[in-house]
């Protein structure tokens, strides 16, 4: 609770410090000038807060100075970023009152007149000491409610994020699914561009699960998601698990035989994994069947015409014989 | 107004400031040496800021008689009026030593 106090006068600097210390403030320093209370300041210097003007809750401020006058150095200390919350009365006698007007404009919250009446000073003293400590209280707060809001941002985004993904393959989720390809099935509409899919399903997952435990079950997922994930390389791609053992690749702005070629590239890619499938009628290791469609989609055609178009495709494959692609 | 003459004045002071009077008076004493020094040398520049300084302080001591002459001692140097500065010397000297301090 610091107070500062820029009096010339000797007899005024010794006056103001022993009523404000009688009165129970405790840190009061007197400067004689204005450049000395700059220096005792840290005014313009790039020193640590603390060390200057951080230890001032309030200045008090003589007007009428040799040098720099009050009315100055109140300008220059509002007018520096780390001191400009330090509020400053000005002390003034009466018929100094045309400098008020000044002193108010400079940026002093209130006054006092001189001759000093001990009431007068405590009473605005105290006032102007409430309301910093107010206003530092309700800035400390805001600081708090900032960071709090910093951090629900991050976990709102964090909760987004999961909330789009499918937590046992990290690929995009069904729900993230129908939302990109609604969105890209727009905007394929309005470009009057082609927008393909591919759909797979891993072949005979049941039984792969029945011999080899849930367990094996989930990480066999994870591998053939890791292949697709790894496959599928276009930003613009999205790769989402559809369901269960499906998964769907969307691809925008992407006709037929580009597709076909991704879709035999995961089969390739999730057979060459070569991972053991001892109940399998189509290999010895686990395969996919792929169903691919493409389209360039009207305006009143549903994007589920697609999806059925692709849906129907895998099953043909998997009629055929499994670990195979078939185009719509 | 001469040194010594006429009737005491008894000025009541604040209890919390008895520390600071012998070295306020003192101050004063100061004063009109340095205010006779300025007016032979005619320098108006620090008879105005030792009246005005008088004119701040006084009161809050407790002795609007100081604030008064100060507030005097500061016209009449703005003013150039040397005539009026010894005069006020003179009321300063006897008010000084008119007054008797209570707490």
């Amino acid at each position: 609770m610091g107070i500062l106090i820029v009096d010339d006068s000797k007899d005024s600097r010794e006056l103001l410090g022993r009523l404000l210390k009688n009165a129970g403030y405790r840190d009061v320093i007197g400067e004689a000038s204005a450049d000395d209370a700059f220096a005792t300041l840290g005014l313009s210097t790039d020193g640590d807060l603390e060390e200057h003007g951080g230890r001032f809750d309030l200045i008090l401020m003589d007007v009428i100075m040799p040098g720099i006058d009050g009315i100055e150095a109140c300008r220059r200390i509002r007018g520096d970023t780390h001191l400009q919350d330090i509020p400053i009365v000005m002390v003034t006698a009466l018929d100094e009152e045309g400098t008020l007007q000044l002193a108010f404009a400079a940026g002093a919250v209130d006054y006092v007149t001189k001759p000093i009446n001990k009431t007068e000073l405590l009473a605005r003293v105290s006032s102007v000491l409430q309301l910093k400590y107010e206003r530092d209280r309700r800035k400390s707060r805001e600081k708090e409610l900032l960071e709090a809001l910093g951090q629900l941002r991050h976990a709102n985004e964090i909760l987004r994020r999961l909330s789009a993904i499918d937590g046992l393959t990290g690929l995009a989720n069904r729900r993230n699914f129908d939302e990109f390809i609604e969105r890209e099935w727009r905007r394929a509409v309005r470009d009057k561009k082609p927008i393909s899919i591919i759909m797979m399903d891993i072949d005979h997952f049941k039984a792969y699960n029945d011999h080899y435990g849930h367990q094996g079950g989930d990480d066999c997922l994870k591998k053939v998601a890791s292949v697709i994930a790894e496959t599928v390389k276009r930003p613009a791609d999205l790769a989402s698990r559809y369901g269960g053992e499906e998964f769907v690749v969307v691809l925008p702005e992407t006709e037929i035989k580009g597709a076909a070629e991704l879709a035999e590239r995961l089969r390739m890619e999730v057979e060459a994994m070569g991972n053991p499938h001892e109940h399998s009628s189509a290999s010895k290791v686990v395969t996919i069947s792929v169903g691919v469609a493409s389209l360039i989609p009207e305006r009143g055609m549903a994007h589920s015409e697609l999806v059925e178009l692709a849906d129907k495709a895998l099953y043909a494959a998997k009629r055929d014989g499994r670990n195979r692609v078939q185009v719509a | 107004m001469a040194e010594g003459n006429g009737e005491k004045l008894v000025i009541k002071v604040d209890p919390d400031l008895a520390g600071l009077i012998p070295g306020f008076i003192q101050g004063r004493h100061d004063d009109i040496r340095e205010l006779k020094i300025a007016v032979e040398k005619g320098d108006m520049d620090t008879a105005r800021i030792l009246g005005h300084n008088m004119k701040g302080s006084g009161g809050g001591y407790g002795f609007n008689g100081i604030t008064e002459i100060g507030g005097a001692l500061e016209k009449a140097a703005k003013d150039g009026n040397k005539e009026e500065i010894v005069r006020l010397i003179g009321e300063l000297s006897g008010y000084l030593g008119r007054i008797e301090i209570v707490y």
